[in-house]
């Protein structure tokens, strides 16, 4: 009969042990990203101002990732978590926010960033299931494109500088830097891939479209038959003949998709496949720039 | 209460640095906030508890924020005062459109199954269960989900069967409390152990285990109430919470005072629940998650008898996120005791379930689940188990599934059972069934 008030007495005694715990004093600002790409930009802009944690792998598919309670904690301490929108991490973020009983990075929280508000969606208005599982509120792959990428670097610099004023001057800074070597690789990378605007591709998932839309490729195909629903034969001979029609040589996919499929439709059409993990390896230092890079050597390998 | 207590720190925290660089005194900081919350009801803008949106400071200085804190809840009660009187009529015409998007995210879920059983009289403890050979509409859920504001957000399932629409669920939970703690207020399943918080599209199998049908009834262990838990400091996942519910409901709360219609005598006739939960990342494809959870209420058959269930519950889960796969092998276990004192003694009995499911193929699964009833074990001159006459003995049933998903909206189980009662001759059963899933449906818990 006594037990619950015990129970009920604790916690308030643990409560009021966490109310005497002062906060440090100049801490980072600790930013929580939902994927690898957005980690890195943050990391780049905030630089020693800010710790950085990202939410996925990049060997991780985004719209599938476990909503594990360690994520939850994470949430909990953090100040700002940016995430890509566009409901791509619709089946899991929503109930870590819940969970993470932080007021600060609720959607419509100060320390809350949707990066796609700041850009320019595609394909929006999607809202029938029939047509495979799409997003109502546009495609979410907008980091493929360096431009896009760039405006998001952009609201992220600037709402660092809102949460942090006092180091509202390392964030332009940050930003400013990231912004040249961006630009500068973006140069670079249109120049080396100029040769082959209109060139036909085949991707796996309908993920690449604002890559087509920078580089002007031509996306002919794509081998899930509709989004979210995986290849089946009949489909993959009928890509096989589109894409011998267009001349297509280069299927693009994430790495985490299976590649058989991938394989013999290349093969079939004397090309080669692209297989890229999904976003940067932050884990082991690699940037956004970097993991660009490596996907326009690559592309640029395989259109040769 | 609970509002006001959350909403004034809150805002208090958020305040102290507004757009302009924090002046340097005091007074001066006093001054500052003051004069930007007027604005809002000048202007006919959000009320004064939005000003956060603007501004938080992470990394504001701890000494000053505190120092300035009484001078700016004043000030904030003042404008909070004034923003009352100022309050703008709702803007009219042309809002169709974003009135729409306030509308709650809304989903239906719909469950239905053909059933053969072979062996007389099933004995399916789950109310949404197949019952009888031939079609089942198990059910048909309609979840709503929103945010309240931005101190609360709001959870419903309303299922929808051949007999009529109950709310099985509807309650608040607030977003903004300080220091990690969460409430949880209306009426909701009870997060005693794993499977009982969770609802039919995602369950493993198509039938609930007996163990719950048992312990709690067919529906699971749910009521009005409220929760409060808490995410400790500690370095790994630890969350504890204790709620208290209505320990009423014949297919809600069976073993504490279930269909009877006894009065609460005293507050401590509510149905308390206590649970704790720890996660552990084992390492980026192995996860664990384990908990031990109580709950104690009256039951009806005496003045001051009671009933208290003990549970613990494991979750180990291999998901390789490192490569590419679709591969995934959870197991499952729950394990209940429950002792109910009676006027004259005591019926301790042991239930449980373990199951193992293997996700093979991208759409592809199955899964294996073994199930224990155990036999009544009775002290002093007990000799009835007024719920359960019948189960006298040991229970066990097993069971397999092979799942199909089209995509992750839509599901198909083929299910095939042996139940054995050690009191009588077992019943075989296959299920077919299929799931759909339609709307704005919320993201699930791990």
């Amino acid at each position: 009969m006594r037990t619950p008030l015990v129970l009920v007495a604790s916690l308030a005694v643990v409560g009021l042990i966490g109310v005497a715990h002062p906060r440090p004093a100049h801490a980072d600002v600790k930013i929580v990203a939902t994927v690898p790409d957005l980690a890195s930009i943050a990391k780049e802009i905030g630089g020693k101002k800010v710790s950085v944690t990202a939410l996925s792998l990049p060997s991780q598919d985004p719209h599938f990732v476990d909503a594990k309670p360690s994520l939850v904690l994470k949430l909990a301490k953090a100040d700002l978590l940016i995430a890509v929108g566009l409901e791509l991490e619709v089946g899991w973020l929503p109930s870590l926010q819940t969970q993470a009983r932080n007021s600060k990075i609720q959607a419509g929280g100060a320390g809350f960033l949707d990066c796609s508000t700041s850009i320019s969606v595609k394909e929006a208005g999607n809202t029938d299931r029939a047509k495979g599982d799409v997003h109502p509120s546009g495609n979410p792959h907008y980091l493929y494109d360096p431009r896009r990428a760039g405006k998001c670097a952009k609201a992220i610099a600037d709402k660092l500088a809102a949460l942090d004023p006092d180091n509202a001057k390392t964030y332009a800074a940050g930003y400013a830097a990231f912004a040249k070597r961006l630009d500068g690789a973006r140069a670079d990378w249109e120049a080396r891939l100029a040769a082959y605007k209109g060139a036909p591709v085949i991707t796996y998932h309908a993920s690449w479209i604002y890559l087509s839309d920078w580089l002007g490729l031509d996306q002919v195909a794509t081998l899930e038959p509709k989004p979210g629903i995986p290849p089946t034969p009949s489909h993959v001979a009928q890509v096989i003949k589109t894409g011998k029609a267009k001349g297509a040589k280069v299927v693009l996919q994430e790495a985490y998709y299976p590649d058989k499929t991938g394989k013999l439709v290349a093969k079939k059409l004397g090309g080669a496949v692209v297989s890229l993990p999904g976003g940067a390896d932050v884990g082991q230092g690699e940037s956004y720039v970097d993991h660009m890079d490596q996907l326009v050597d690559k592309l640029a390998d395989a259109l040769k | 209460m609970a509002l006001v207590a959350v909403a004034a720190p809150l805002t208090a925290h958020a305040q102290p640095t507004p757009a302009p660089p924090p002046p340097p005194a005091p007074a001066g900081a006093a001054a500052a906030p003051a004069d930007d919350a007027t604005a809002p009801a000048d202007d006919a803008a959000p009320p004064p508890g939005d000003a956060p949106e603007d501004a938080a400071a992470p990394d504001g200085d701890a000494a000053d924020d505190d120092e300035d804190l009484s001078d700016i809840e004043a000030a904030l009660a003042d404008d909070a005062a004034a923003a009352e009187d100022a309050r703008p009529a709702p803007p009219q015409g042309g809002l169709a459109g974003a009135a729409a998007a306030l509308n709650p995210d809304l989903s239906f879920i719909a469950d239905v199954a053909a059933a053969w059983f072979w062996g007389d009289d099933p004995m399916q403890t789950g109310d949404h269960d197949p019952q009888v050979n031939g079609f089942t509409l198990q059910q048909v859920e309609m979840s709503i989900a929103k945010s309240v504001d931005p101190y609360f957000r709001f959870d419903a399932n309303i299922v929808f069967k051949d007999d009529g629409a109950e709310v099985e669920e509807a309650y608040a939970t607030t977003l903004a409390m300080p220091h990690a703690l969460q409430v949880r207020a209306g009426k909701f399943l009870t997060r005693f152990g794993r499977l009982n918080a969770t609802h039919p599209h995602t369950w493993d199998f198509v039938d609930q285990p007996l163990a719950f049908g048992r312990v709690f009834g067919g529906e699971g262990n749910r009521g009005a109430g409220a929760e409060l838990s808490w995410l400790t400091p500690l370095p790994w996942y630890t969350e504890v919470l204790v709620s208290v519910t209505d320990p009423h409901g014949e297919g809600t709360a069976r073993s504490f005072l279930g269909a009877s219609d006894r009065a609460l005598d005293t507050p401590l006739d509510v149905q308390t629940t206590a649970a704790a939960h720890q996660f552990f990342d084992l390492n980026d494809d192995w996860s664990l998650l384990w908990g031990l959870s109580w709950a104690t209420a009256p039951n009806p058959s005496g003045d001051a008898t009671r009933t208290h269930v003990v549970g613990a519950d494991l979750y180990v889960k291999w998901r390789p996120i490192t490569r590419a796969s679709f591969q995934q092998v959870a197991l499952q276990t729950e394990w209940l005791l429950r002792r109910r004192q009676q006027p004259a003694g005591t019926i301790t009995d042991l239930d449980t379930y373990a199951q193992l499911t293997w996700r093979f193929a991208q759409r592809w699964g199955v899964g294996g689940r073994w199930e224990y009833g155990g036999a009544p074990a009775f002290t002093g001159a007990t000799v009835v188990d007024d719920l359960d006459p019948d189960w006298t003995e040991a229970r066990q049933r097993a069971t397999a599934q092979l799942t199909f998903w089209p995509t992750e909206f839509s599901r198909l189980r083929a299910q095939a059972s042996v139940d054995r009662p050690a009191w009588r001759d077992p019943v075989w059963a296959t299920f077919l069934s299929m799931e759909f899933a339609v709307g704005a449906h919320g993201a699930h818990k791990f």
